[in-house]
């Protein structure tokens, strides 16, 4: 195990990380990812996050070592697309029973493996770690060298059990098995200057295949696609790409760096996801190509594409302009990375009328503002009655958001397109942004939401759920309204740091009996933003509040 | 190989043998004149063609594969709804199997009917003797409560008089005096099975109310609180009935639900043979003369039930078929407006829950089109279930159907966004149907068993939705009236769908990179 936390200390320190980048030394150490709440609504485990990075490689008998729940629950649970083999999607796991737990598990995922190479002989076999046999102590190192030895088979330890840690650290562990185990280990039969990496990328709903023809036409070669629609010998050789494309930065971005590191290879971040962002991406491969060895012509023939299908691309969502015409939407995703379509929606003639910041920094947010409008509602954490609300009073027309909340909108009667990851819908690419707004055009007139705003018909409106939360909101605003005092309380018991639970009020005491003026200094105090950080902008808003609000601590200094 | 008694094969391969094979092409060869294949084949081509469709919509005078049945099948299945009652076919019996096989193959249970089996002789010289014999027998083996008396055509073009006949057959002795013999003129030549359904209701409610053929005194309506539910000929009787009951019971409405066959179409097996089972009481049947009221479920099938109804002083409302949100409101309100009971929680709680089965999945079936065929109310309630997921019944066809039911559909088309290109069909077969799934092809189509071969030549997927439902079983039993059942008919449309998604999907290592768990 000691490796293994040697490992995950090491992914805590990707420099390559820019959240990482702002952080001290002692934070670092403490790890980027958001530590568990007990008792909440906890995300999927370390071991899923592994799961999924890479079960995308098609080729490959992905093994889960570990009792059924691991394996049971979640096989071909995947989205991907192969063009090939389809070995990935078929359930292999060990299926360990008590015996196993007492007398240990190697002995059956040596015999799992064995039998996987009889049967299938994939050209790898990836073994996934779980809780139950790294708590009794299975060595799936050792276990894959010695099978990897006796039957001359890739057999790659997945050291990723679900109790280390979230989902997020799982997709980075995933990256470290590559790193240690595959990139590297095979020889291309040949390269050319075209040869690019795209790493991050999951070919979900074969999207990549919505991009991959423009690539063709450029000449440009996807060299090794980490994982998606990906194979074990491109994976194998990929360290002789010429270049690579980091698509989904969080995930990957130790495999990227590393790669730059050990094999020279120049990486950016970028998407497919948006018509500009897919014409700078594009941009961005050939000037890393040229850079690269690759005749400067690429560049020109580059623009050539990108300007033709931008202006199909454009030209596409042309039609939707009248139908979409004063038509409002609430954007609740993850973050930046899905912004790009926003030019798009807009072009389309859709008013963007508010976004999710909880994640947010300050100048993600500036930028909102920039995209949206000084009008666009900021939304920090929406509960499904303040959603409802917000519907009512005509504020959104559409939700687009991922698939957790998805259910939240319905039940709050609000129209909802999933835009993230898990949706059946290829979105990325030029061609993708006609699909998106063809199936917005087909969310915003599906009839069904007439029927989902309208309470059965002999419903007391006075008196349903939705009366009853409004009538409440208004009456808490209308108590806050006459009392004064009250009104102080709510505003101060405004949460700013979920993970240490330290809200406004706290944070405007410290401010104002330390004459605090830096997020560090606060975070020292109270200790918000001292874990995800990912509060640091709100903190910079209350100080910049405060410092705007009065000379306060020059008077409290005073006192 | 032929059959051989070591290993029987049934018909599915026995005849894919070579040697049947080498016969039936042998056969085909020396003493069918065959034509050209090429030849067969252009035709075959040519049949799917806008000309062909058009010289298929001037035909006059051929019905090809009919979507309707004849009145005494509707007769027979509304004289089972009550209790002990045998339905007597006053005509030939060869018209009387036809309607005991259709419903036993539809419910999967026995149907008893018997007949006056008229002959050649009887034709001539008229019907009566079949009749005083017929009833005096029937009375004698089966032990019924009561004999509904229906026609077929043959009784009916020789102009035999039913009241007549069964006054003089109770004369003789046939059955006694007092015993219920209600009756209706139900010729196949006028109507369909709807028809049928809606006179042999009124003739059985008639005989109770206005005197039993001038045997008895008519009743004095005594208004009461209870209301009378009326079904109409329906497929999933067994199912809806119960739900209907269900439903009045959760709104503590006092109810007769008028020719109830729910359990006579589906009896347990516990080694009692059931010859009746269940049924409106005959007392119940009288006393619905007192009712505050009478819902008819399906308008085509009690259009002159309920107008007879109305004139004894009840207040009559009439839905087509209702499937859905909307619809099933309507319904519910009705029941509530009428009885003056509030609609409880626990249905409340339903309609939220098929609201949310609909937006959960109702992006599948937005914007797809659809062809339907089946009764004119079920067309009509399957129509306004699809236009309010955003579908569009690009096609409703119904045999039966006529003007005025084309003009009601319209109506339907008219209420929503959806219904912009969709057309109406009255009086058309299935055989217009299958030149309008060529040339203006649908996404799926919505109708009974016989639509297996427009699916087959067409390749549009059939949802089986109606009656008759031959070749699956027991969908009779899922109701598709109330919100439980709009959820019935939602996840039927749904399977299909994805089961169509599956199939498009599924070549190993061609197209099943999309062949997903998730859908």
């Amino acid at each position: 195990m000691s490796s293994l936390s040697a490992t995950i200390q090491e992914v805590f320190n990707e420099p390559g990380c820019g959240k990482n980048a702002n952080k001290t030394e002692a934070e670092r150490k403490k790890g980027c990812t958001k530590q568990l709440q007990p008792g909440g609504a906890a995300g999927g485990c370390a071991f899923d996050g592994a799961k999924i990075a890479l079960q995308p490689l098609t080729d490959v008998a992905h093994l889960v070592h570990g009792p059924i729940a691991c394996e049971g629950n979640s096989w071909d649970n995947r989205g991907a697309r192969s063009s090939g083999s389809n070995i990935w999607r078929t359930g292999f796991t060990t299926d360990i029973n008590e015996t196993d737990i007492v007398f240990g598990g190697e002995k059956r995922l040596y015999k799992a493996v064995k039998e996987i190479i009889e049967k299938y002989d994939p050209p790898a076999i990836f073994v996934y770690q779980t809780c139950v046999p790294a708590m009794i102590g299975d060595d799936i190192n050792a276990v894959c060298k010695a099978a990897s030895a006796k039957f001359g088979k890739p057999v790659i330890p997945v050291n990723a059990p679900g109790f280390v840690g979230p989902k997020n650290l799982g997709n980075k562990l995933a990256g470290e098995a590559l790193l240690d185990h595959v990139i590297g280990t095979q020889e291309p039969d040949f390269t050319t200057p075209y040869d690019l990496n795209i790493i991050g990328e999951y070919n979900l709903s074969g999207e990549l295949w919505q991009v991959k023809p423009l690539l063709d036409e450029l000449g440009i070669r996807i060299f090794s696609c980490i994982s998606g629609d990906g194979k074990y010998r491109e994976v194998a050789y990929s360290h002789r790409a010429k270049a690579a494309m980091m698509v989904c930065s969080k995930a990957m971005i130790n495999v990227a760096r590393k790669m730059e590191e050990r094999y020279g290879i120049p990486f950016f971040e970028g998407s497919f996801y948006g018509i500009q962002d897919s014409s700078d991406s594009l941009r961005e491969i050939a000037r890393l190509l040229i850079e690269r060895g690759a005749p400067d012509e690429l560049m020109a023939r580059t623009e050539a594409v990108i300007a033709r299908e931008e202006a199909k691309s454009w030209a596409s969502i042309e039609p939707y302009k009248p139908r979409f015409a004063g038509k409002k939407v609430l954007l609740i995703t993850g973050g930046v990375k899905s912004w790009s379509v926003v030019a798009a929606l807009q072009e389309a003639g859709l008013e963007m009328v508010g976004t999710s910041v909880k994640k947010s920094t300050k100048e993600d947010k500036e930028r909102i503002k920039e995209l949206m409008g000084q009008d666009a509602h900021m939304i920090d954490d929406m509960t499904p009655r303040e959603m409802y609300k917000m519907l009512k009073d005509a504020k959104a027309d559409i939700m687009l958001s991922g698939g957790k909340s998805q259910f939240v909108a319905l039940k709050a009667a609000m129209p909802w397109l999933d835009i993230n990851q898990e949706r059946s819908h290829a979105y990325m690419g030029y061609v993708g942004m006609a699909k998106l707004m063809e199936e917005i055009d087909k969310a915003l007139f599906n009839p069904v939401w007439e029927q989902l705003r309208q309470p059965a018909p002999w419903e007391n409106t006075a008196k349903n759920w939705q009366a009853k939360a409004t009538a409440q909101m208004e009456a808490e605003a209308a108590q806050l309204g006459v009392d004064p005092v009250a009104a102080e309380a709510a505003r101060r018991a405004r949460k700013i740091c979920y993970c240490k639970m330290v809200d406004l009020g706290a944070i405007e005491d410290a401010i104002r009996a330390h004459a605090l003026t830096t997020v560090d200094e606060i975070k020292e105090r109270t200790t918000a933003s001292s874990n995800c950080g990912s509060c640091k902008g709100r903190i910079e808003d209350v100080l910049a509040a405060s410092a705007a609000s009065a000379p306060a601590p020059v008077l409290q200094a005073a006192e | 190989m032929t059959q051989n008694a070591e290993h029987v094969l049934d018909h599915f391969e026995l005849f894919r043998g070579p040697e049947y094979q080498q016969m039936l092409a042998n056969k085909k060869k020396m003493f069918e004149n065959p034509r050209d294949p090429a030849e067969v084949e252009r035709i075959r081509e040519w049949a799917k063609t806008p000309e062909y469709r058009e010289k298929n919509f001037a035909r006059e005078a051929l019905t090809v594969n009919p979507a309707k049945a004849c009145q005494p099948l509707g007769a027979v299945f509304a004289a089972v709804g009550f209790e002990g009652t045998l339905p007597f076919v006053h005509g030939s019996q060869g018209c009387v199997a036809y309607y005991r096989s259709h419903l036993s193959r539809h419910f999967k249970e026995p149907s008893s009917c018997v007949s006056s089996s008229m002959t050649e002789d009887a034709a001539v010289f008229g019907g009566l003797n079949n009749m005083i014999d017929g009833l005096a027998n029937t009375h004698a083996m089966y032990k019924p409560k009561m004999i509904a008396v229906s026609t077929t055509c043959m009784a009916e073009v020789i102009g035999d008089d039913l009241n007549a006949f069964i006054k003089t057959a109770k004369e003789k002795g046939s059955v006694p005096a007092e015993f219920d013999v209600p009756f209706a003129h139900t010729p196949a030549f006028v109507g369909s099975h709807v028809t049928g359904y809606d006179n042999a209701l009124k003739g059985i409610i008639e005989h109770f109310w206005d005197g039993k053929a001038g045997t008895a005194p008519k009743l004095e309506r005594q208004p009461n609180d209870k209301i009378n539910f009326i079904g109409g000929f329906d497929g999933y009787t067994v199912g809806n009935t119960r739900e209907i009951k269900r439903i009045f019971d959760l709104m503590g409405i006092e109810h007769t639900i008028l020719a109830d066959n729910s359990d006579v179409f589906d009896t347990p097996t516990d080694g009692e043979f059931r010859m009746y089972d269940g049924g409106t009481t005959l007392e119940d049947a009288a006393n619905a003369i007192h009712a505050k009221a009478t819902i008819s479920m399906q308008h085509y099938s009690t259009e002159k039930t309920l107008p007879f109804i109305a004139g004894h002083g009840q207040e009559t409302v009439s839905f087509n078929h209702p499937i859905g949100v909307t619809a099933t409101d309507d319904f519910i309100m009705a029941l509530s407006r009428i009885s003056g009971k509030e609609i409880p929680e626990a249905l409340t709680l339903e309609r939220g829950r098929l609201v949310d089965a609909m937006a959960d999945s109702g992006a599948h079936i937005h914007g797809k089109k659809f062809a339907i065929y089946g009764d004119p109310d079920l067309c009509l309630g399957l129509a306004a279930f699809l236009l309010e997921l955003g579908a569009e019944p690009t096609h409703v066809l119904a045999t039966n159907g006529n003007k005025a039911w084309a003009e009601k559909v319209q109506a339907v088309f008219d209420s929503s966004p959806f219904g912009k290109n969709c057309h109406v069909y009255p009086g058309k077969d299935l055989w217009h149907m299958r030149s309008l799934l060529f040339t203006d092809p649908v996404d799926f189509l919505i109708g009974n068993t016989y639509g297996k071969y427009l699916e087959r030549d067409t390749g549009t997927p059939l949802i089986r939705i109606g009656f008759p439902i031959f070749d699956r079983h027991h969908h009779h039993r899922y109701p598709v009236w109330g919100y439980q059942g709009g959820m019935n008919v939602l996840v039927r449309i749904l399977d299909k769908i994805f089961d169509e998604i599956d199939k498009n999907t599924n070549v190993p290592a061609k197209t099943d990179y999309s062949f997903d768990i998730i859908r």
